[in-house]
């Protein structure tokens, strides 16, 4: 399992980038010739957002037009750009932020089941989640739904996503759905520049800066599993969550999509997501797939578990449980 | 004028410009009525730059509006251009010959259209360079949406070199040389189907919208395309003939009348089919086209336009299918509005928003373009006929010139 | 000819082959987890060393041997029992219905049949609980007697599927004990707005 793990990482490496050199040099030659006009395009763009306020910040914001493609930068490439993400947050915000670039671990897959018995609708995940991630107040994105069900049906469409009143009510029963993290993700597959993809440890991730916003993906995801900045993003100053991934909960701009990514700033340092950690009723479970003596691996042994979807063959590594 | 063998591509150029812009002052007025709404569109497209897309009327669960919708509907306008080409080359009609450049300036405009469409769709446009083969990251083969940038501009391409080509032959009193440019035309057929094949495996592709997700789609889009387009194009010959000088015989009307009517019933079957799929057996698939035509939870914003299209439809239709044989300019061109507005509400936003409704996970919301969504529409809509304008006055100018320099020698068509 | 139909072939199969993983039908993600055997290596994540501070050995294993659970006996109020309940003050139950126990309610308990005190509290040595076999069971380890009845539930608790982990999924296995989230005199969770709402709100 190891050597595919890798034989499939060293192919998406190869298979993204024919000739990876000769277009940092055509970037070059052309950032040096186009310089003047492209200057006064992208400070143009930035410009209606705020004006660069000094030639630092004009020149780390340069930088980050022409930036590569997360995934294929070196390790080192990766470490300055995050070094440049948080010197800009600083100049841009004043922001003191902690900005990482973590890769995943070997023998890692991350997996996630759901247990819906005991789900009571409190709705603290989704609360947790907002927090952590940074998730726009203004819009209220929200990466997780609960929906309350009536009894005699097991569909998440049938049943209730915008409830509001005391719960659990009697003789219903609540479920939760956000990205499934698809081994077989349609959103990748719909994605016509890379800028989304599955991390070796199983998350799917988008690379904002990468991103140009034509949504494809989100009407290829069958679980509405993807949200997208229509504006500008707001956060109120003193909830900001400063503990950051690139790949994860850091600031976002207008027209990038954004998801769930299992809070990959906390899950890489063996922390549980933020809506496992909030659920009071003990109805979530995260762990790492390849490990046997795992509590979700526990979970796909004893449990009866279903899949939503699956006969889409997304392949999702989200399960529902029943106790 | 008279030394009109060796020309050279500026002179070329600069004729053809100044075609372009001169003539009676109606015809500026028209050109300036153009320049005002793309102004505006381009002004308000300025404030959705600057705020993003929450300007629109779209949302997280009706991710794609008013401008893809129009993108899907102009791809066909795009590809009936076809419709004339084929029987003009590959059956060697003399008649259709004559207005062969006229479809191919409608693709031309349609296709910067749709190009268009997509870019104010953009949530990033200043980052669309990622997309540039070689320069960005491109997702080919996997990803639909690369096939489409790669169909859409390979036919931009083919339909504004192959015509420029011609013309300047024309235009230096030359005939042009048949393997110059034949294959070319005959590459252009396949690729006309295939960019209108290649948008509907857009939306044909995705099993999370079942309302799209549906192996008719493609034909259909073909049908509604060939209906639709040769409808366009018959308003713009209409509007050619009344007018300007340049002579456009009778029996052309009567033979896209027929490429029309044919196209439009074999649609108009395809739509029963798939109807009479959604509600015969009313599955938990079917929930977007009872949304579609009949409202679901309450929600009933495309019910009145969904039935519009349809009478429309099907009106066009049958005035085109039993209309008296006269041909009137008047009688077609009210014939060709009605198939043409129908087909652009169905295709439009009636394929596009419901696919959205209810959202994947059962929700029910409305979808209605914001003004500003309408604004930058109508100056995209401008812009294409703009180009369409500016790229047939001078065309029409250069086969006159030609025909009249050739007078009296039979002319072959290669 | 032959070659065009070769590379149309080529480019439908490259189109429709999910190239990183399978579809339906094929060896999904389930094969691949099914297929590793290895424990991973918990202790590798550093992240993860410091542990949540009140935390006891288990006297119980799970599938990967031995874990922690949170301690109890440092958040309960009135602990030491033993304090009151001794030889030296003879407590009457009436007496501590009034003066210091009044605030808990029972609920616990089948319809009418509600437990009562000595049920689980140990008559004689008030600082432990006592099981149906009058064995001392330790306030940290409130699992052993919740487990008589809730056998199932503890089962599960065992494994991960009832419970949680608290903090981490990696490092040490540190899980909640019964009485983190069931308040052991009214187990049931009460019922409370939530804690947010989501759009759209149907009208």
């Amino acid at each position: 399992m190891t050597t595919r793990h890798n034989e499939e990482d060293q192919m998406n490496k190869e298979d993204i980038l024919p000739g990876k050199s000769s277009r940092r040099s055509f970037l070059k030659g052309l950032a040096i010739t186009a310089a003047a006009s492209s200057a006064a395009l992208v400070t143009g763009g930035c410009a209606l957002d705020s004006l660069p306020q000094s030639k630092e910040e004009l020149g780390l914001k340069w930088q980050e037009y022409f930036q590569d493609n997360y995934r294929l930068m070196t390790q080192a490439e990766k470490d300055q750009t995050v070094e440049r993400l948080t010197r800009l947050a600083k100049l841009e915000d004043n922001r003191d932020l902690n900005i990482s670039s973590q890769g995943p671990r070997e023998q890692v897959l991350f997996g996630y089941a759901f247990n819906i018995s005991r789900c009571e609708g409190f709705m603290d995940c989704v609360e947790a989640c907002v927090q952590e991630n940074n998730l726009d107040r203004q819009a209220k994105t929200q990466y997780i739904r609960i929906f309350e069900m009536e009894p005699g049906k097991l569909d998440p469409s049938t049943g209730d996503g915008s409830y509001f009143h005391e719960v659990p009510v009697a003789d219903k029963f609540y479920m939760g759905v956000q990205c499934f993290h698809c081994e077989n993700a349609p959103c990748i597959k719909a994605c016509p520049v890379k800028a989304t993809w599955r991390e070796p440890d199983g998350i799917v991730v988008v690379d904002y800066n990468w991103c140009i916003g034509c949504r494809y993906c989100m009407a290829a995801c069958p679980y509405y599993g993807r949200r997208f900045n229509w504006g500008k993003p707001v956060v109120p100053e003193d909830e900001i969550t400063r503990r950051q991934h690139y790949l994860g909960n850091r600031k976002r701009m207008k027209g990038v999509m954004e998801k769930c990514t299992f809070c990959i700033q906390r899950t890489r340092q063996g922390k549980l997501p933020a809506c496992v950690e909030a659920c009071p009723t003990g109805s979530r479970v995260f762990g790492n797939l390849l490990d046997p003596d795992s509590e979700i691996r526990f979970v796909l042994k004893n449990k009866k578990v279903f899949r939503y979807k699956e006969e889409l063959g997304t392949d999702p590594k989200f399960w529902y449980f029943i106790d | 004028m008279n030394n009109s063998s060796g020309k050279g591509l500026a002179a070329f150029m600069a004729d053809c410009s100044r075609w372009a812009f001169t003539g009676s002052t109606s015809y500026k007025i028209f050109l300036l009525v153009l320049v005002a709404i793309i102004g505006t569109g381009l002004w308000t497209y300025s404030h959705q730059f600057r705020d993003g897309l929450i300007v629109t009327g779209m949302s997280d669960i009706v991710s794609w509006g008013l401008y893809i919708s129009n993108f899907t509907f102009f791809v066909g306008v795009a590809a009936a251009a076809v419709m004339l080409i084929l029987p003009a080359y590959v059956f060697k009609d003399a008649d259709f010959h004559e207005v062969v450049i006229i479809g191919e300036g409608v693709a031309v405009g349609a296709l910067v259209m749709c190009l268009l469409f997509i870019t104010v769709d953009m949530g990033g446009p200043l980052r669309l360079w990622h997309i540039i083969p070689g320069l960005g990251l491109f997702n080919w083969p996997s990803s639909i949406l690369t096939w489409d940038v790669l169909v859409l501009n390979g036919y931009l391409a083919l339909n504004v070199l192959v015509p420029l080509y011609i013309l300047y032959c024309h235009y230096n009193n030359r005939k042009p040389v048949g393997w110059r440019y034949r294959p070319f035309i005959f590459l252009s057929i396949f690729w006309a189907v295939s960019i209108h094949m290649v948008t509907a495996f857009l939306y044909e592709g995705l099993p999370a919208r079942p309302f799209w997700n549906n192996p008719l789609l493609g034909p259909r889009f073909l049908a509604s395309a060939f209906a639709a387009g040769p409808a366009v194009i018959m308003m713009v010959i209409i509007i050619i003939k009344e007018n300007t000088t340049f002579a456009i015989d009778p029996i052309i009307f009567k033979k896209l009348k027929r490429i029309i009517i044919v196209s439009a019933v074999i649609n108009l079957l395809m739509l029963f089919s798939e109807i009479f799929k959604e509600f015969y057996t009313f599955t938990h698939h079917s929930l977007s086209a009872q949304y579609l035509f009949f409202g679901l939870d309450g929600r009933n914003a495309l019910v009145p336009w969904i039935w519009t299209a349809i009478s429309l439809n099907i009106c066009g239709t049958l005035l085109f299918a039993f209309g008296p044989q006269t041909y009137k300019p008047r009688y077609l061109m009210a014939a060709a509005i009605a198939l043409f507005t129908g087909i652009w509400i169905e295709k439009g936003f009636g394929l596009i928003v419901p696919g959205f409704i209810p959202s994947p996970l059962g929700e029910v919301v409305d979808y209605s373009a914001s003004g500003i969504e309408i604004l930058i529409t109508l100056g995209i809509m401008a812009t294409g006929i703009l180009i369409v304008t500016l790229l047939l006055k001078p065309a029409l100018q250069i086969l006159t010139r030609f025909k009249e320099f050739n007078k009296g020698k039979a002319i072959e068509y290669p | 000819m032959k070659i065009s139909c070769a590379l149309a072939a080529l480019v439908l199969l490259s189109l429709g082959a999910p190239h990183q993983s399978s579809w339906a039908g094929e060896a999904g993600v389930i094969d691949r987890i099914m297929a590793a055997t290895a424990p991973f290596d918990n202790n590798q994540i550093e992240a993860t060393h410091i542990l949540p501070n009140q935390t006891v050995w288990a006297k119980e294993l799970f599938q990967g041997g031995e874990f922690k659970v949170l301690a109890r006996k440092q958040y309960m109020e009135r602990y030491r029992c033993s304090s009151c309940h001794n030889n030296d003050h003879k407590m009457l139950a009436t007496d501590g219905a009034v003066l210091t126990h009044g605030d808990i309610k029972m609920n616990h308990g089948q319809g009418d049949n509600n437990l009562t005190c000595m049920q689980c509290h140990h008559p004689q040595d008030r600082d432990t609980l006592v099981n149906k076999q009058g064995d001392k069971i330790d306030f940290d380890h409130s699992y052993q007697l919740c487990g008589q009845c809730h056998f199932r539930q503890k089962r599960d608790w065992l494994g991960g599927a009832h419970g949680k982990r608290v903090k981490y999924w990696a490092g040490e296995r540190v899980i909640r004990n019964c009485t983190t989230c069931h308040p052991p005199h009214a187990p049931k969770f009460a019922k409370r707005m939530p804690a947010t709402y989501s759009l759209p709100l149907k009208k």
